[in-house]
């Protein structure tokens, strides 16, 4: 949890020296973030409630107990997104330009998220008999955090070189793209993946279909003016 | 005629199908063939594993072994009478004990002994009158088996012997373990 929330004060820092490229003020690109980080905590546990109203109903204390794993991450996400599209629209913010002044956010935070797999040894690997295999759960396993971060900080790594790229949105798109495409390579080496159709992995099908999405979705704006 | 920007156009578009294409391969060649996530056969104190086996005593000399178990709902409470959480989640377990035994869920709420005062323990569990058993980790083995980090760990498993969540630290809420006892039981 400590690293993701390095992760998320350094990208912020990086995201307010991009948002002076973009034409965004600092204050909005710091409160759009303020209140997606806010309404991520909020929104989970508000999530996680609402799917399971009964236990709630029984013991309704539960509601503000401290307990983090009381959480659900798709809900918080999904909850931060909106109120960050509404923020957005409120202050007449320009929709790709915005996504391109939080991209480096986004890019060091998935940096942290795989170390904090790392530490936490969660988002494990299979078992390998390579030499680079990492012992952890009782086996030698493929250090799939360790190729997620490498992952995401060469993602980073062109995202930099790209970084003046006039056109708006394409800074994002790049990102989320690099990321699907690494997810879905990187996901073959995963030992706790969820198995759809009967073998294959869940993870790999979602990174495909998002990979396809963006490159309609880079198209689309390639036909746009900047 | 082409003209130039047409051109990288389907150049570009070229490249979507080959990656695409490329990524279909892939999905299909690590797919897993035996149709299962690999880690359900080995045992490993993490979601998704098989629980670590243990065979613990109970202050009163009864004998649990935790595969013998296997068909019903368990939480492996790992804790010790000096930790404030283990204490302060005591009363939650015994009322989620109390509500769902008869459905099959059972609460092993192993002490650890080895690091604890032997004969505070009977005297604890008359305190907050707990019903569940008790059992005594004298060896540290158990401990090193489930790689314990802090008190409390609870581990919640499966009909099916595969540890379905891990929770490090509490005390945990009624809520939380009502979520975790109901998904458990399915």
């Amino acid at each position: 949890m400590l690293l993701i929330f390095a992760a998320a004060w350094i990208g912020l820092s990086l995201a307010e020296k991009r948002a002076e490229r973009s034409a965004i003020s600092k204050d909005n690109i710091n409160n759009i973030i303020f209140y997606g980080l806010i309404t991520f905590v909020i929104g989970g546990r508000i999530s996680f409630i609402l799917q399971n109203i009964p236990a709630f109903i029984k013991s309704s204390l539960g509601i503000i107990s401290i307990n983090p794993d009381m959480f659900d991450p798709l809900g918080a996400v999904t909850a931060a997104i909106i109120v960050m599209l509404v923020y957005g629209q409120r202050r007449g913010l320009l929709f790709w330009h915005t996504l391109d002044a939080l991209t480096p956010f986004f890019a060091i935070l998935t940096i942290g998220l795989g170390l904090s797999h790392l530490a936490a040894g969660t988002a494990f690997g299979k078992e390998t008999k390579l030499v680079w295999g990492i012992n952890l759960w009782n086996a030698t396993r493929h250090p799939t955090q360790i190729y997620e971060t490498l992952a995401s900080f060469l993602t980073f790594s062109l995202l930099w070189f790209k970084r003046h790229d006039p056109r708006s949105g394409m800074l994002f798109l790049t990102f989320a793209a690099l990321t699907a495409g690494s997810q879905l390579f990187i996901q073959a080496f995963r030992g706790d993946n969820t198995l759809i159709l009967n073998d294959l992995r869940q993870e790999q099908v979602i990174a495909f279909a998002a990979l396809a999405f963006i490159f309609i979705l880079i198209e689309y704006r390639l036909k746009e003016k900047p | 005629m082409y003209t130039r920007t047409t051109m990288y156009k389907n150049q570009r578009i070229i490249l979507y199908i080959l990656i695409l294409i490329s990524g279909a391969a892939w999905i299909a060649l690590s797919a897993e063939k035996t149709g299962a996530t690999p880690s359900r056969n080995m045992p490993a104190p993490q979601a998704g594993f098989a629980a670590p086996d243990f065979t613990l005593k109970t202050p009163t000399g009864e004998t649990y072994k935790l595969s013998e178990l296997r068909g019903q709902a368990l939480l492996v409470n790992l804790w010790a009478t000096w930790c404030p959480p283990c204490r302060a989640e005591m009363p939650a377990l015994e009322k989620m004990y109390e509500e769902y035994k008869d459905q099959g869920f059972v609460v092993l709420a192993v002490n650890m002994t080895y690091q604890d005062d032997p004969f505070a323990v009977v005297p604890f569990t008359q305190e907050y009158s707990l019903t569940f058993p008790i059992l005594l980790e004298e060896t540290g083995d158990v401990a090193a088996a489930y790689q314990l980090r802090s008190l409390p760990s609870s581990f919640f498993i499966g009909r099916d012997g595969i540890i379905s969540e891990v929770i490090i630290g509490g005390p945990m809420s009624e809520a939380l373990l009502r979520t975790r006892i109901e998904e458990i039981l399915k």
